[in-house]
């Protein structure tokens, strides 16, 4: 699903990856850790193709990245769920309306849009939150919804970037449950975190990163 | 984006956009019904000299005055002596006080109450075109004949005039739907600058150029096509207006198409340059 080739970016010549490569198969439930500034949501930012690498390839879903034109790159986006670790919320839409956009850009019925949009915001637990604005939100909340966001067009990979950062220890166990449980029916899910103990409670393949290196590819936390 | 080209996202943001273009937004509605009805009365104002001013009927008029009825009589004998076939009717000062008073019903009152001798005796000549510069030389050598004008004369002056003047119209029109297109450029800037963001959150999750670029050109298209029919309505204002002075104004069909069309071309021009202020993705 993911394949990455000597990928370096810099940043005005500061290092932000150096060199990483792995692979993730279709279906895998993997973490990405290391501490601040390691360059965990540079790397997420070259899965999404929000950035280009300097030197080596990256490949998603069969794609090399670097090859896509702009109307293939948004093609290609649609198929992902990006959980942004800012948010990214659209601030002048209510939070129906932020879930339902991609929806809407599928050109996806209204009420075939109403239901998706019900069924995702009940499961985060949003649902009576439907016509609040993301400022009357608080962060766990935009979080929630973001992540609504992500999951309502159910896509064949799931990019979260501290999906759990803005929320309580409970709700980041559900949220984790959540991610087994749509990794389970077949999505790839890649978390980046930087709380171990997230991973020791919900162990998988981790990879971390240390100043833009991937310096470990095993299994949960290393002891 | 399933296809369409306009969908129902594209229509909902059209609407979005409308609504925040707000003051801006009226001001380039206002400037492009401003700048079509102008265009629009400019192409009527030529149509109206081309049809009863300027129209080539293949006669002409010559009209020539004299201080005496026996002058004049004798100048159109001398006339129908060399040009046999023409026609010439002598008008006598009461004839011509009448004549007035039937063209200017407001002022027949007061034309009637002077006395004969205000005004002249008349002799109103109608020539084909290839007579009348022979014509208008010979009763200049009249001596009972102080004035002479022919209808192809005034016709060259008014065409000149008209000329000037359609050209300056012109100019003026193409000036204003300019100012047009840059105030609709700025509305449809402000709008990308003040949406910046949210368009970067679009394309991120996946939103085509064409859904991010289109609600614009068809928000500037609107506010072009408003103006346009804005501009329609103010024609057709001033027209019905003007029909009670001048009966022969009339509408054309194809300003109700010209003139909204005018005012899309421009909002979509306007729209297409302001957009030079999105962002690019790398």
């Amino acid at each position: 699903m993911i394949l990455l080739e000597e990928v370096t970016k810099n940043y005005k010549s500061r290092p932000a990856i150096r060199g990483v490569s792995f692979a993730v198969e279709r279906g895998e439930f993997v973490f990405l850790t290391g501490a601040s500034g390691a360059g965990k949501s540079t790397l997420l930012r070259l899965l999404y193709r929000a950035e280009l690498p300097d030197r080596g390839r990256i490949q998603v879903a069969g794609r090399d990245l670097a090859q896509l034109n702009r109307r293939e790159v948004a093609d290609f986006r649609r198929r992902l769920g990006v959980v942004f670790q800012d948010f990214k919320l659209l601030r002048r839409r209510t939070v129906g309306e932020n879930v339902a956009f991609v929806l809407s850009l599928l050109d996806v019925a209204d009420r075939e849009q109403q239901r998706l949009v019900y069924l995702v915001l009940k499961q985060m637990g949003l649902q009576n939150r439907t016509t609040a604005y993301p400022e009357e939100l608080s962060g766990g909340e935009q979080q929630r919804v973001s992540i609504a966001r992500a999951l309502v067009r159910q896509p064949d990979l799931v990019l979260a970037d501290e999906p759990t950062g803005n929320l309580d220890p409970d709700r980041s166990h559900e949220l984790m449950e959540l991610f087994k449980e749509i990794n389970y029916q077949g999505t790839t899910v890649l978390v980046a975190t930087h709380d171990r103990s997230l991973i020791a409670a919900h162990p998988a393949r981790t990879l971390l990163l240390e100043r833009g290196s991937l310096v470990r590819d095993g299994w949960g936390v290393a002891s | 984006m399933g296809g369409r080209i306009v969908n129902r996202h594209t229509w909902r943001e059209v609407r979005r956009q409308l609504r925040e273009s707000g003051a801006a937004g009226l001001v380039a509605v206002m400037l492009v019904a401003l700048s079509t009805a102008w265009g629009g009365g400019l192409w009527l104002v030529h149509r109206w000299l081309a049809q009863e001013l300027l129209a080539d009927t293949g006669a002409a008029k010559v009209v020539a005055t004299g201080r005496t009825e026996e002058g004049v009589a004798a100048a159109r004998s001398a006339l129908l002596d060399r040009f046999p076939g023409i026609t010439a009717e002598l008008l006598a000062p009461r004839g011509v006080q009448e004549q007035l008073g039937r063209w200017f019903p407001e002022l027949s009152p007061m034309l009637l109450s002077l006395p004969d001798s205000s005004f002249p005796t008349l002799l109103n000549v109608t020539v084909s075109a290839s007579q009348e510069e022979s014509v208008v030389t010979l009763l200049r050598t009249q001596q009972g004949i102080s004035l002479v004008e022919s209808s192809r004369t005034w016709q060259r002056h008014v065409a000149e005039v008209s000329r000037r003047f359609m050209w300056i119209g012109s100019v003026a029109a193409f000036v204003l739907l300019g100012g047009c297109c840059v105030v609709v450029l700025l509305v449809i800037r402000l709008l990308v600058l003040s949406h910046a963001d949210e368009i970067s959150i679009m394309r991120l999750i996946g939103a085509h150029e064409g859904a991010i670029r289109l609600p614009y050109v068809v928000c500037g298209s609107m506010l072009g096509i408003v103006g346009g029919l804005l501009g329609l309505t103010l024609l057709v204002a001033v027209v019905l207006q003007l029909r009670a002075i001048i009966p022969a104004v009339g509408l054309a069909v194809r300003l109700a198409v010209t003139l909204p069309l005018a005012g899309c071309v421009v909002g979509v021009l306007g729209a297409t340059l302001g957009l030079a202020a999105l962002p690019e993705e790398p």
